[in-house]
């Protein structure tokens, strides 16, 4: 098979690689790139454990072939935050009790951050609504959709619209 | 309390910070060079037995490095937490005892030509009435799916005497009810990557318990439990169904075999198929109680299907059968509990542990009985629930610390709180 050539940016990085026609993109990412913060929950579009973004939405990963983000912006759990500074939806989710395991935690994120982008202030329900996609079988949600509402601007004293008024 | 750094304080979880960041290793994300990749043979039948097994073709094929059958299993062949009754690989000649058993393993250059072996290994199955019902297990004619019969267990308890009081109740509910199979469908499917350095067995699993694991590993290797090494990767939820051995031996032989890392890692319906399940239980009850709807007997018949293989199923039997009576105090009580192979999935643990198949149906009973005598659901519970000074069913004599009274006010001083608050603060 031929190979094709793509360029896309990763996590904000230009990046031009090689992949047979039928890479999926969760293949690159995780084999091919090393990035395996994105996981596989069942390789079929029914988990969400695969979400990444694709110029700002959320996608499974494992549906979607390789040479389809050719041209466009991918963003994965390590385009997030980083140890030294975290994103406040990462704050959010550890200081709220959100993870457990852990394994639907970068997907769960993902799909966060493209509702907050376009929607800052969700009502629990658009949240809930909007991670539909992303099944977590520790927690049983309460505690994610609560980590979610707290970057979501629910009140004034919340991390982003402190960022908000400090960027003023 | 205020001096305490961890007691009554809200602590972030340990390994919270890795995970959001995506820095956290769950046992597919590592690799090394030179990774060989992993895939097992399973069976499409329930029930049957393997009488040849040709895999020329696959060991042939370019990019497999190894294809191992039963007859490659250097130990025992068997694991199994409780009884070793699930074999490793399933040797010529032997039983297959559910769709799934693994009967050839193939290590390759990736995973697309391991799938390619795997549809060129050629199997001959003489198959047998696969047994689906375990009250039909029970009857004298089942087809034995193993010689020492199809019950595994049975588990007594007698307390009082039954007949007497039955007499003496006012109102008796007899029901029967079914429980379902349950997945725990743990969002990390089952994964694991094994290395042997010409020594040590060492491996990264998906796992609820490393130690039970080597123990698996060792035995049926045949080396010293000092030549494994397994390390729990960071596990992707288990809830009882990491217990068991999954990837752990299969990998250890391969590494072994081939001297070079090898990984394995289910696809999602390898997972559904090959892991253990919450039993599904047929229980029939029958509860008495006086005319206040204080209990006075209780008779329950407890037949779960504990699949193909054993696992947990003796254990979470004892647990059904001593909790049977719920948070009650009986003074009379009778139960029997069977769990009973089948060419099902095997059952296993699953939070709760055999426990929340019967609190569906003695709950049941309860509300039943309150309707019978006239009193409400909380009434019937108070007047019955188990207090220091209780005997349970088992005669165990509470002393202290018993909180099902304190729960179920609170938790009827919270409905009242709510239904309040839905009035508007008005009552
Ligand atoms: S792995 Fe992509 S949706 Fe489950
Ligand atoms: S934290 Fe385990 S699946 Fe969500």
């Amino acid at each position: 098979m031929d190979k094709i050539k793509i360029q896309f940016v990763l996590n904000g990085e230009t990046r031009q690689v090689e992949v047979e026609p039928d890479l999926l993109l969760i293949d690159l990412l995780r084999e091919r790139l090393g990035l395996t913060g994105t996981k596989v929950g069942c390789g079929e579009g029914d988990c969400g454990a695969c979400t990444v973004l694709l110029n700002g939405k959320n996608v499974n990963s494992c549906l979607l072939l390789a040479a389809r983000v050719n041209g466009c912006e991918v963003v994965t759990v390590e385009g997030l935050g980083s140890y030294d500074k975290l994103h406040p939806l990462q704050e959010a989710f550890i200081a709220e009790g959100a993870v457990q395991c852990g394994f639907c935690t970068p997907g769960m994120l993902l799909s966060a951050k493209s509702l907050l982008d376009v929607n800052a202030r969700p009502t629990r329900e658009e949240i809930a609504r909007h991670i539909a996609g992303n099944l977590c079988r520790c927690t049983g949600y309460t505690k994610i959709i609560n980590a979610i509402e707290k970057v979501a601007c629910a009140d004034r004293h919340c991390a982003c619209s402190r960022e908000a008024e400090e960027g003023r | 309390m205020s001096e305490f750094k961890v007691v009554g304080q809200s602590v972030p979880k340990a390994d919270a910070l890795d995970k959001v960041i995506g820095r956290a290793k769950f046992a597919a994300d590592i690799s090394f060079p030179g990774m060989l990749y992993a895939k097992a043979l399973r069976s499409p039948v329930a029930h049957g037995i393997l009488q040849h097994i040709d895999y020329s073709a696959a060991a042939a094929l370019p990019g497999v490095a190894a294809v191992l059958t039963g007859k490659d299993v250097p130990g025992a062949n068997n694991f199994g937490i409780i009884i070793k009754d699930e074999p490793v690989i399933v040797k010529n000649g032997e039983k297959i005892r559910k769709i799934g058993d693994t009967l050839a393993l193939v290590a390759a250059e990736n995973e697309a030509i391991a799938e390619q072996a795997l549809a060129l290994i050629k199997v001959d199955i003489e198959e047998l009435t696969p047994v689906l019902c375990p009250i039909a297990a029970m009857q004298p004619d089942a087809p034995k799916i193993y010689d020492k019969g199809n019950v595994l267990a049975v588990r007594k308890i007698v307390k009082g005497d039954t007949e007497a009081g039955f007499r003496d109740s006012a109102v008796v509910v007899q029901q029967q009810y079914k429980t379902q199979m349950v997945e725990h469908a743990y969002i990390e499917p089952e994964a694991g990557i094994a290395l042997f350095d010409g020594d040590v067995v060492t491996m990264w699993v998906s796992t609820q318990n490393p130690h039970y694991d080597a123990k698996e590993v060792a035995r049926n290797l045949n080396i010293g439990l000092n030549k494994v090494r397994v390390i729990q990767a960071a596990t992707g939820g288990g809830f009882g169904g990491k217990l068991d051995v999954s990837v752990q031996v299969h990998l250890a032989m391969l590494a072994v075999v081939t001297r070079r890392p090898v990984r394995m890692v289910y696809s999602r319906t390898e997972s559904i198929k090959n892991s253990v399940k919450r039993h599904p239980y047929t229980i029939t009850m029958k509860t008495g109680a006086d005319a206040n709807g204080r209990l006075t007997a209780f008779e329950c018949t407890i037949i779960g299907d504990t699949g193909a293989y054993a696992s947990y199923g003796p254990g979470t039997l004892t647990r059904s059968a001593v909790h049977a009576t719920g948070p009650y105090e009986i003074p009379n009580v009778k139960i029997t509990a069977y769990t009973v192979y089948t060419n099902n999935p095997q059952a296993g643990a699953m939070r709760g542990f055999g426990v929340p198949q019967v609190a569906f149906a003695h709950e049941a009973q309860m509300d039943m009985l309150a309707e019978k005598v006239g009193i409400s659901p909380l009434e019937i519970r108070l007047l019955n629930a188990l207090r220091p000074g209780s005997l349970t069913a088992t005669g165990q004599y509470l002393e202290q610390s018993v909180g099902i009274v304190s729960t179920l006010e609170a938790a009827a001083a919270k409905v009242r709180e709510i239904k309040l608050e839905r009035r508007g603060g008005r009552l």
